[in-house]
């Protein structure tokens, strides 16, 4: 692809980190209403001729992700605890253009009314940082709509759906059979399973190809641009307008900001690790709930302390990942499971949180048998099967393609305590203080988790698993979900960006992704963060077209 | 279990040969001998299905030994190797590889719970199921074990109760 570009030293009007999910949407937006934009990207440009099935180097290795970049991060309990090196995926997102849609499910739930307004609804939560959001779900819904039909999102209305002023664009993928397992249990236990929303085309949508059910779609990239990523979608459309580049292998390491607290450009390494400035009128932070709390707090100056845009004291805190909790369950015929995207079919009847339940929480429940063969040899099959031998090679047959995971998403609390900070230990490549994670669960999530396993195993049973086995609920220890460390809100004490996703701190730095959440939601939030993305864009645009960055 | 680095080096097998005459560029050949019966007995062959051996893994397991990551662990499984077949001895046979099936089973057994142990099943089930470019699951062996069809797309439906949804909704309807 051919893109304009941009000489050193040229300001420009946007110069945005990150071209992921909402980065990408951000770039393409501004760029189409007309302004210069540069897109500074730290991974590589990934073509989806270069994709592949190798489950080694994708699952194992972690080939695209963040991890496979960097030295491991650290994690603790609590800042009294000596912080450990994480061995699994603690802060993991994929680095490279697209960013995590590139290799994510493509499951894209919409939040509903309630998750933008749930403190009021719901109280106070000690222990939490439990807010409402400043926005409401009717201001959202246009944006919604836009990105159903921008990117291309799959589904059908089901029986608790929030409000839509639009029709999805595409009906749902074919059904799988653990998509019919789960209807046959929610319909025995008077619950609905509903077509699952997916980022993923049904049928050929504006140029690219309908989904060829290859399997490999969680943690891999789609070979055939049938995955909604921004690396298929938005991003082309950004560099056609001619107006925006996408500078990949950048790495910004500060945000550098005048004698009058605005922001001037940002600083970043090119590929061969030589510093570089690109100047521009405005920024636009979108590198993830993780990066964009190392890049804010890297830009730290005289008159910003603490970071840059952290007078609250906020950016890093509030880190929710969602909970998940699961049962599997083995039938008497083949699902295959391993073909197609990853989940067809999802019971919404607990969205609600319930105060008879006795905690704060709620989800939805799909069903997934993703692993590839790898992962499940190495970790899946039941307690009682030995784990080796002819009853192990037995259960490798018999297992694979006949078990079904039914797998709920759930609420996670923010909590002040949950934090993103720089590790001065733990350096990367460049110098670069490494990533830690402090994180305990709010009990509240904990009891969730519980609750909603046992409701997995309900529905299991239900559906008729001739053999369910669960795996114990573990507290978490990092996840792909990095949402709350840039919190939105009225009060600049309280939160880092405005409702317009602007600073509160610096009249010409924004901070649009999944660190803007209040609230976590129940396990989706990339719809929201690409709907959250095209408001910010409209807004920001019409900000600078009247003179008001 | 899942050590991310550790696995990292794995993977950086790819595209790399440079064997000796055996077939095998850094086991010794009475570390192959080992290690293939050892594999042999925790992915076992049956008339139905093949196992490790018929997949390779010791081919897998002699690339990942040649990566200067494993000096860590190349000591650990290459002393176990060296044990199983000591045990062996102390049975009177030549070495472990010359055992009986259940005399195997009953030495590993034994060491169930040993490092050396964990790691070298590890890397036998990795080397069965990863892609054969690794030079393991030889012709897919490893994906047929577990009926993995391996095909770069496929068609709905993928499994028999998609096939047979409308029965399934009306059956208990
Ligand atoms: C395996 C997996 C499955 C998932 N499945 C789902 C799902 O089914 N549904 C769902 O809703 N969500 C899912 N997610 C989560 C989803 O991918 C993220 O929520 C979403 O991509 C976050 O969007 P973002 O714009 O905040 O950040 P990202 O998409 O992570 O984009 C941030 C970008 O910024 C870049 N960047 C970071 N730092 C810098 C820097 N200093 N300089 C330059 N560039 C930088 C990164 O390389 C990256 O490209 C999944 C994630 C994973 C890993
Ligand atoms: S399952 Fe479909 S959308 Fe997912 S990667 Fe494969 S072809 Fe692409």
């Amino acid at each position: 692809m051919t893109q304009r570009t941009y000489a050193e030293g040229e300001t420009v009007d946007f110069v945005i980190v990150g071209s992921g999910a909402a980065g990408g949407v951000l770039a393409k937006e501004l760029a189409t209403a007309g302004f210069s934009v540069v897109v500074l990207e730290a991974g590589p440009w990934q073509q989806p001729s270069q994709f592949t099935h190798d489950e080694l180097a994708v699952e194992r290795e972690n080939a695209m992700l963040n991890l496979a970049f960097e030295p491991i991060q650290t994690i603790r309990g609590s800042e009294a605890e000596p912080a450990r090196r994480n061995a699994g995926r603690a802060l993991a997102y994929r680095r490279g253009v697209g960013g995590s849609s590139v290799h994510f499910a493509a499951n894209y739930w919409r939040f509903r009314p309630i998750d933008f307004k749930e403190r009021s609804k719901w109280g106070p939560i000690s222990g939490s940082g439990f807010a409402d959001w400043p926005i409401t779900y009717a201001e959202l819904e246009p944006y919604y709509t836009k990105v159903d039909w921008e990117i291309g999102v799959s589904g059908a209305p089901g029986p608790f759906d929030p409000p839509r002023s639009r029709p999805y664009p595409l009906p749902p993928l074919p059904n799988k059979s653990s998509g019919v397992l789960l209807e046959r249990g929610a319909r025995a236990l008077g619950l609905h399973a509903q077509p699952s929303p997916l980022a993923i085309l049904s049928k050929q949508y504006d140029g690219r190809s309908a989904c060829l059910a290859c399997g490999h779609c969680s943690l891999y990239g789609c070979e055939f641009g049938a995955k909604s990523s921004t690396l298929a979608t938005v991003i082309p459309k950004a560099v056609a307008t001619g107006t925006c580049e996408v500078r990949a292998e950048s790495t910004a390491f500060r945000v550098e900001t005048n004698a009058r607290g605005r922001a001037t450009g940002v600083m970043y390494w090119d590929r061969e690790g030589k510093e570089r400035r690109q100047r521009a009128r405005a920024v636009i932070v979108a590198a993830n709930g993780a990066e964009t709390t190392r890049l804010l707090l890297l830009s730290a100056t005289p008159a910003f302390p603490h970071g840059l845009a952290n007078s609250s004291g906020n950016v890093g805190r509030y880190i929710m990942f969602n909970g998940h909790a699961s049962t599997f369950g083995r039938f008497d015929h083949p699902l295959n499971e391993y073909k197609g995207p990853v989940a067809s079919r999802t019971v919404h009847d607990f969205y609600d949180a319930d105060a008879k339940r006795g905690f704060y929480g709620g989800g939805g429940i799909d069903a997934r048998f993703n692993y590839q063969p790898i992962g499940f040899a190495l970790g899946v099959l039941p307690d009682d099967v030995p784990t080796w031998g002819p009853e192990y090679k037995r259960a490798l047959a018999e297992y694979f393609t006949h078990s079904v995971r039914f797998y709920a998403h759930i609420t996670s609390l923010p909590v002040a305590s949950n934090t993103v900070t720089l590790d001065h230990d733990n350096k990367d490549r460049w110098g670069r203080p490494g990533l830690c994670l402090t994180y305990t669960d709010h009990p509240d999530d904990m009891k969730a988790k519980q609750w909603f396993r046992d409701r997995t195993e309900e529905l299991m049973h239900a559906a008729g698993a001739t053999r369910v086995w669960t795996q114990p609920i573990l507290p978490i220890d990092g996840g792909v979900h990095l949402l709350g460390t840039a919190r939105m809100g009225d009060h600049p004490r309280e939160s880092v960006v405005d409702r317009y996703h602007r600073a509160h701190d610096v009249p010409n730095l924004f901070i649009c992704d999944g660190s803007n959440f209040v609230t976590s939601g129940r396990g989706q939030p990339t719809m929201t963060i690409q709907a959250l993305a095209f408001r910010a864009a409209e807004h920001i645009g019409r900000f600078a077209k009247s003179h008001e960055i | 279990m899942l050590e991310v680095p550790w696995l990292a080096a794995v993977a950086s097998c790819r595209r790399d040969d440079g064997k000796n005459a055996d077939g095998f560029a850094a086991l010794t050949p009475a570390e192959a001998r080992a290690m293939q019966a050892f594999a042999a007995q925790i992915i076992p062959s049956d008339k139905a299905l093949p196992g490790a051996d018929e997949a390779g893994a010791v081919h897998f397991i002699d690339r990942a030994f040649g990566k200067p990551f494993f000096a860590d662990i190349v000591p650990v499984v290459r002393a176990g190797l060296a044990d199983l077949d000591a045990r062996a001895r102390a049975l009177g046979e030549r070495d472990f590889a010359s055992l009986s099936a259940g005399r195997q089973v009953a030495i590993m057994r034994q060491v169930e719970r040993t490092p050396f142990f964990l790691a070298a099943r590890m890397l036998v089930v990795v080397g069965t199921f990863a892609d054969s470019a690794y030079g393991g699951n030889k012709r897919g062996a490893g994906w047929t074990i577990v009926g993995f069809e391996h095909e770069p797309t496929y068609a709905s439906p993928f499994g028999w109760y998609d096939a047979h949804e409308e029965a399934d909704a009306k059956s208990d309807a």
